[in-house]
């Protein structure tokens, strides 16, 4: 059910934005539209870009803030919500957590 | 002097309203003004705690209010019925034993049907939950139930209804009783493929089901 | 006449004429308007449904630009429980990020109830913490209030479900009122330890379940969760679509909580500080596919348009127009999605 939700109508997880906007729908409790507007600002891309699997593949290696395909070197788990973090601007519980584990803060 | 549709309309309003003062008042103004009481009894009150019903399929009036006009209608009938002359109003009241299956600890949707069946005037025999097979078909033969009720919350413990089915068959009982299954996995399509004799869709439904089944 | 395919609310096949499911469209969004006292449909969004419900294709889908994430409740349920997969919760957190590219996910417990979680809370918030290490997504906790847990034999309160059909009435009342305080120690409990290990949100499951106790337990549960973390994510799904009234008189901030639907439900939950709403409506097994999604559209319509945080409609086996089937037809769900998000304007699902 949740492949064919997704097929139909789901913005694509981290091949695309999807988290990031999920991300951002859950830390201001925004509305979808102004969810995407927010995520697309801060990404310096266009709202549609935003399910766009060729074009935020290039942007997310860019960014390093994790991908589908595993590459050396690149940011994975933790690291990639560091990046994330810092891209949206917002507060990331586990990485707030790992800040303070290693005494960042 | 107080007419038949007047006492009606106030039947029906005493009902909703849960109000056994005024349901009192009416049965007994009814009885010394002559009405006709049977006619009292089914479109009056009876058809009351239809609309309450279905005010509660609706979310408009809740479990407790529900019960208490159950409650109001038990009293008007005891007052109605010894003053009603003809037996054919005095029918037996029908006997539904009603268990949630074995392995499935989900009793609150069975308690809201157990509720809405006694408004409607029947006997319920509510054995809980988690309940075998052998202890329904038994405690149904002990009862002399005329309809046996079971309910399934989960998709596992669905097959449970099927197993009830062909134990009566087995045991040469499936005539006897009058078989009618719900919950939440449960479908039309599911009671006929087992062979049950009805499927309530939520409460209301059940009880609408049942009223037909004795019909049959 | 011909006739088109579609579906029943059990999920079977069934072949309808043009009036035919123009009539089910329009009885199922009138029947929503009548329960929810909210407004109906327009022309143009029941024409819309119309040729989205007669859509030759078998799958349809949203057209670009309108997509929608996802939440997930019983997250880790699916893969290793309900399809018998032998891979640990941290492997499905990683298969739906990285294989099936879900927005988000959850970690829940097989035995899906706060209460049951006293004893376990630990380990789960271990788990919580070696999935965040390793996952980009975000990872709700979730579980049910259950409130239905601390009745008798499973608890130590009278049950009220059997109090009721005895017409004691102020007993089942008084039962639900001393749950109620139980179920909100427990969930606050369980929902501070699974955030601090890191969770992203925690997710309140199948809200409403034992009636309007349930509800209230859990709105007074966010209440104190968000004054303690400000920052925390809350989702709410709701169990059906109106507050079942087990008790009838529970208020919130004033709101009898007994018959909310859903675009009433959204407000309180807003007001207790819930940042996530899933919606729920019921499917009618007995009914057309058309029936139910007109129905369901036009709640998730009202529901959405009344709510200031985002809506994402529960959309299951069966609810919200998805037929009760646990393998529910393609043709069926992408329908669902399609008109859920489009005309029902959910922010989600």
């Amino acid at each position: 059910m949740a492949v064919i939700h997704e097929v139909a109508s789901g913005m694509g997880g981290i091949r695309t934005a999807g988290d990031l906007v999920a991300r951002v729908q859950m830390s201001k409790a925004m509305k979808i539209k102004e969810a995407k507007k927010y995520v697309a600002e801060k990404l310096g891309v266009s709202v549609i870009d935003l399910s766009d699997s060729y074009l935020m593949k290039e942007l997310r290696e860019e960014l390093d803030i994790g991908h589908v395909q595993v590459r050396d070197r690149a940011s994975y788990g933790i690291e990639a919500k560091f990046n994330i973090s810092k891209v949206l601007d917002i507060k990331i519980n586990s990485v707030e957590n790992f800040k303070r584990k290693v005494k960042m803060i | 002097m107080l007419i038949i549709e007047d006492a009606i309309k106030e039947a029906q309003e005493a009902i909703v309203k849960c109000d056994e003062n005024k349901a009192v008042a009416i049965a007994k103004q009814a009885i010394d003004a002559g009405l006709d009481l049977v006619k009292l009894l089914n479109d009056g009150f009876s058809a009351g705690i239809r609309i309450v019903g279905d005010k509660f399929g609706r979310g408009e009036i809740f479990l407790p209010e529900l019960i208490l006009s159950a409650e109001v209608m038990k009293k008007v009938t005891e007052i109605l019925e010894t003053a009603i002359v003809s037996d054919s109003a005095k029918e037996k009241k029908a006997v539904i034993l009603i268990a949630t299956v074995e392995g499935d600890v989900h009793d609150i949707g069975k308690g809201i049907v157990v509720s809405l069946l006694k408004t409607q005037g029947f006997e319920v025999v509510d054995i809980g939950r988690d309940v075998p097979v052998d202890k329904i078909i038994e405690k149904a033969i002990e009862v002399n139930a005329d309809i046996i009720g079971t309910s399934a919350l989960l998709t596992t413990t669905l097959v449970e209804q099927q197993k009830l089915e062909e134990e009566l068959r087995a045991r040469g009982l499936r005539d006897r009783f009058k078989t009618i299954v719900g919950g939440a996995p449960c479908t039309e399509r599911w009671a006929k493929k087992i062979g049950a004799d009805a499927y309530g869709e939520d409460a209301s439904d059940a009880v609408v089901k049942c009223l037909k089944l004795l019909e049959k | 006449m011909s006739k088109f395919f579609t579906r029943m609310g059990d999920g079977s096949a069934v072949f309808l004429s043009e009036a035919e499911i123009r009539r089910d469209l329009e009885e199922g969004m009138l029947d929503a308007a009548d329960r929810g006292k909210i407004p109906e449909l327009t022309d143009d969004e029941m024409e819309r449904l119309y040729q989205i419900i007669t859509d030759p294709q078998k799958t349809v889908s949203i057209e670009r630009g309108n997509e929608v994430v996802m939440t997930f409740d019983a997250g880790t349920l699916k893969l290793p429980v309900r399809a018998g997969l032998p891979v640990d919760r941290m492997t499905t957190v990683l298969t739906h990020e990285r294989v099936l590219c879900s927005d988000t996910m959850e970690i829940g417990n097989a035995d899906y109830s706060y209460k049951q979680l006293k004893n376990i809370v630990h380990e789960e918030a271990a788990s919580m913490e070696f999935t965040q290490l390793n996952c980009i997504i975000p990872v709700f906790y979730g579980a049910m209030p259950n409130m239905g847990l601390y009745t008798k034999p499973d608890g130590p309160v009278d049950n009220w479900s059997e109090l009721l059909p005895m017409a004691k009435i102020g007993e089942a009342r008084a039962a639900q009122e001393e749950a109620i305080e139980m179920a909100v120690k427990d969930m606050v409990y369980i929902a501070s330890i699974l955030y601090e290990a890191g969770a992203d949100g925690i997710n309140f499951d199948t809200v409403g379940a034992s009636g309007d106790g349930d509800f209230l337990a859990t709105l007074k549960a966010i209440e104190i969760l968000k004054s303690k973390y400000p920052d925390m994510a809350i989702e709410v799904g709701m169990a059906g679509e109106f507050v079942l009234g087990m008790h009838g008189q529970l208020e919130y901030d004033g709101t009898r909580l007994a018959g909310l639907y859903p675009h009433e439900q959204v407000k309180v939950v807003e007001k207790a500080g819930g940042t996530i709403f899933g919606a729920v409506i019921n499917t009618n097994s007995s009914k057309s596919l058309p029936w139910n999604l007109a129905r369901a559209v036009t709640f998730s319509k009202a529901c959405s348009e009344a709510s200031n945080i985002p809506v994402h409609v529960n959309a299951g086996m069966g609810v919200g127009g998805i037929p009760l089937t646990n393998t529910s037809p393609t043709d069926a769900t992408s329908r669902v999605s399609k008109s859920l998000i489009e005309i029902g304007k959910a922010d989600g699902l």
